[in-house]
């Protein structure tokens, strides 16, 4: 187990290697440059050409990009260049933990409601109760996630007023629990939305897989309850390929959060990220990329070891 | 043993989400928590009566220095922690701030600034002449690499008279220099005198502790979430009535709108898509709204090199064929005026007697005729073979623009000419449009004037290689009358001059002009202070309050 994980460890580095290539390639093919924001009768085009030579722009690409990968190793993801003289870390240190909040709530979320709606259509298979789930299923893949998100601000905040229209926590006020998870509980919905259809689909036909086994059939046959089979005996086994999603949820929240922290005026690193390809802030977009493909990564490896963990009958 | 490690995961989970709850604060070194400290007894504070203004705003600010920012929302701050020699009123007058007064000689070389006395910078130290002669040397210095440079070139000397007395002398006259040389925020010699100018830059004064002598002083900047600046008991023209400002930021307009709405917000510029929806909200009570003509115009442009637009009667057959009156009507919902030329009817220097190309389709086609364009076996115009095609850019970052862009093609179409739409992200937008590529036929864009009404960057031909001047235009004519009015100091001949320019160039058409946008502020409806104006929207904000 142990060597596996080193192994898969290790296997993770040229990959995260390979994805910082494509990506400053990728940003370095976009037309436009941190400048074209600076467009201005004011600015005197010596001066212009100093900033950019004095931020490395001028450079080779490939110089740029190893410079970036050597300070990047080091643990120094260098200046944003349009707040000039902030480092990256501070911002990413500033931003990571609200989006990491967002997704680990949506994620809960997420299975809370996909998981006994699953195993419910899986039970009463071709029942009404089935068909309602799975057309409400298909109409959350087919919506999309911004479009929620402003239906329920529109409805649940400005004409209801249960919940607050955006932001992390009321201004100015004290830090109390429950007002963070006030302003949590919308954004953290919307995101969740974004994947609670495809989880209750896979928890469907997990379960339904489970039933057809021999093994509930002779449970059923010993006189266990109904309700016992279900839980006890098929739900326990129909959960395990659910942790697979698990690693595979953590893309979509990722590229989910980018346009439901827009929305809600959440300050994490997806609203980071989209503010810096606009602005064309290299720093920043790499930095992002890099976070969030290590947590990809981690995630996927994370749910890898819990399946072994959770299904004896693996051994890696 | 399975349900022990599935309840193991669940507290784990649970866990994870308090820590990170109660942990928003991130204390990544010892220096930071000792900060915190300080802040905390913060609570207490909110006793006084003059309340706390809400700025809602898109777009984030970089940095608080006024010599090296270019984005609105940071110099709407800058403004607020800073002052500056000059200030100007709703008319564009010029006013004085941290001088009490100044002249100027006859040949408006040599100016002299008195300035105020007693005034103090937020740390408590004494303003003076050190710090004006200090902050006007920064944009001169080799060193220097900052976006500012331009307005400082013509300044030769700047000398201290006295403590309270500063003398500039320029190296040849500049109208400019009063309105917006002598606007530039002041900063403090005390602390950024010994900084190399080279590092002011990224100097930590311009995100984490901006002094200055405004009437707010910076408190927080809360990464993505708002800057809070907090009232200056000491400001020079008596205390603020507002306790704080909070600049908040959100993003989403759509967010922004129902921010207003609920009174998140209390005050917020509304782009015309949302006019609409600001009116109704108006009607409920639940805003107050003010509105006026901005400081800009929106215009279809052309670029010269392309042989199509090089003949002054196609650009005018052009205009001729766009319904600027409809556009206004369906992307403004009427709020704009339609332009025949360049400037504005808010600044003092507009000439409202241009020469007009009105919609008229067949003046439009006669034109074309008169220019040796034939309508082809299609339909389309025809020149020696040649069709009447070309590409119409813009920027998918303005949605009046995409429609104006649309509505432009259509328009087009029914006389013939065939113009193809391309959308650009804002950057590519940039890049492609601009100086050294140039890389269009057509652009659909709009120009806004600062505080000066100088139209140099526009239609100079000096602007083609580096400046403005995008579409290439040139006439001599225009260049010998802009090149003279930055040179007069006396406003009403200034004017004139102006005036006579910007004639010329709506007879040119070197785009066709379609309209001059009104602005809208939505306010909570018991603040006070605020009218729309163009030229200072924040003036006398000392004196607002909320009722």
């Amino acid at each position: 187990m142990t060597t596996y994980i080193v192994r898969r460890i290790l296997m993770a580095i040229p990959l995260l290697f390979l994805i910082t290539i494509i990506s400053f390639a990728m940003m370095q093919m976009a037309p436009g440059d941190p400048t074209a924001l600076m467009m201005d009768p004011m600015i005197k085009k010596e001066n212009l050409e100093a900033y950019k030579e004095a931020n490395g722009l001028n450079d080779n690409v490939m110089v740029q990009y190893f410079r970036w990968l050597g300070n990047m190793v080091q643990g120094d993801f260098g200046y944003s260049l349009i707040r000039q003289g902030v480092p990256v870390s501070e911002l990413l240190l500033a931003r990571l933990p609200n989006t990491l909040l967002l997704m680990g709530v949506s994620s809960v979320i997420a299975f809370l409601i996909s998981i006994p709606l699953g195993v419910i259509s899986a039970t009463k298979r071709n029942s009404l109760t089935d068909y309602s789930i799975t057309f409400v299923s298909f109409l959350g893949i087919a919506t999309p996630n911004f479009w929620i998100g402003l239906m329920l601000i529109m409805f649940t905040s400005v004409h209801m007023g249960w919940f607050p229209t955006g932001g992390v926590s009321t201004l100015g006020s004290p830090f109390s629990l429950w007002d963070r998870l006030h302003h949590l509980i919308l954004p953290a919905f919307v995101l969740a939305t974004a994947d609670m259809a495809g989880l209750t689909r896979y928890s469907r036909s997990s379960m339904l897989e489970v039933l057809r086994q021999d093994y509930i059939r002779t449970a059923k046959a010993n006189g266990f309850k109904n309700k016992t089979v279900i839980f006890k005996h098929g739900l326990r086994n129909g959960l395990i390929p659910i942790i697979t999603i698990l690693g595979l949820m953590l893309p979509s929240f990722i590229g989910g959060s980018v346009i439901v922290e827009s929305i809600f005026a959440w300050p994490g690193i997806g609203l980071l990220f989209i503010d810096g390809a606009f602005q064309r802030d290299y720093p920043v977009i790499m930095a992002v990329v890099v976070i969030a493909a290590t947590l990809v990564v981690i995630g996927n490896l994370l749910a890898d070891v819990l399946y072994a963990i959770f299904d004896p009958r693996i051994e890696y | 043993m399975f349900k022990n490690r599935f309840l193991l995961l669940i507290i784990l989970a649970l866990m994870l989400i308090v820590s990170a709850c109660s942990d928003g604060e991130i204390k990544d070194s010892g220096k930071e928590k000792e900060k915190e400290g300080e802040d905390k007894p913060k609570v207490e504070e909110v006793e006084k009566s003059g309340g706390s203004l809400v700025l809602g705003t898109t777009a984030a600010p970089t940095l608080f220095n006024p010599l090296f920012s270019t984005d609105t929302s940071s110099s709407t701050i800058e403004g607020f922690i800073f002052g500056g020699l000059v200030t100007v009123d709703r008319d564009f007058n010029p006013e004085g701030d941290l001088a009490e007064s100044w002249e100027f000689t006859e040949d408006g070389l040599k100016w002299t600034f008195y300035l105020r006395k007693g005034v103090k910078w937020h740390d408590g130290e004494d303003f003076t002449a050190d710090d004006v002669v200090f902050t006007y040397g920064i944009p001169k210095d080799k060193a220097y690499v900052g976006p500012r440079g331009l307005p400082f070139e013509n300044i030769k000397e700047v000398n201290k008279i006295d403590d309270y007395t500063v003398e500039m002398i320029l190296s040849e006259p500049y109208a400019p220099f009063i309105t917006i040389t002598a606007q530039f925020e002041i900063l403090p010699k005390h602390i950024l005198g010994d900084v190399p100018i080279a590092d002011l830059a990224t100097h930590r004064f311009n995100t984490k502790e901006p002094i200055g002598t405004g009437p707010f002083k910076f408190k927080e900047w809360k990464d993505g979430e708002y800057i809070e600046l907090v009232a200056n008991e000491d400001y020079f023209k008596g205390k603020p009535k507002l306790d704080s400002i909070i600049y908040k930021i959100v993003p989403d307009e759509n967010t922004l709108m129902a921010q207003l709405q609920v009174g998140d917000v209390s005050m917020t510029g509304i782009s015309p898509q949302y006019v609409e929806m600001a009116k109704k909200l108006e009607s409920e009570g639940t805003v107050a709204l003010s509105t006026g003509a901005s400081n800009s115009w929106e215009y279809i442009g052309y670029n010269l090199r392309n042989e199509l637009f090089q003949d002054k009667l196609v650009r005018q057959a052009l205009t001729h064929a766009i319904d600027k009156e409809a556009i206004v009507q369906a992307v403004l919902d009427g709020a704009g005026i339609v332009a025949n030329g360049p400037g504005s009817p808010a600044n003092w220097s507009f000439n409202p007697d241009m020469p007009k190309f009105e919609y008229d389709q067949d003046e439009a086609k006669k034109k074309l005729k008169e220019a040796g364009w034939e309508p082809g076996a299609d339909g389309i115009m025809e020149k020696d073979g040649k069709k009447f095609e070309f590409v119409l850019k813009t920027t998918s970052a303005n949605e009046i623009r995409m429609q104006i862009a649309e509505i432009v093609q259509q328009q087009l179409n029914e006389i013939g000419i065939k113009a193809s739409i391309e959308l650009l992200e804002w950057s590519a937008y940039v890049e492609q449009t601009g100086p050294p590529v140039w890389n269009f036929d057509a652009i659909v864009a709009g120009w806004s004037i600062g505080s000066d009404p100088d139209p140099t960057w526009f239609w100079h031909t000096s602007e083609i290689e580096n400046g403005l001047n995008y579409g290439a235009y040139s006439n001599e004519k225009v260049d010998k009358l802009l090149s003279e009015n930055t040179l007069i100091s006396d406003l009403e001949e200034r004017k004139r001059i102006i005036g006579e320019a910007d004639a010329i160039v709506a007879e040119d058409q070197p785009s066709s002009f379609l309209y001059h946008p009104n602005g809208t502020l939505a306010t909570a409806p018991n603040l006070k202070g605020p009218i729309f104006n163009a030229s200072n929207t924040y003036y006398k904000i000392h004196e607002w309050y909320f009722e």
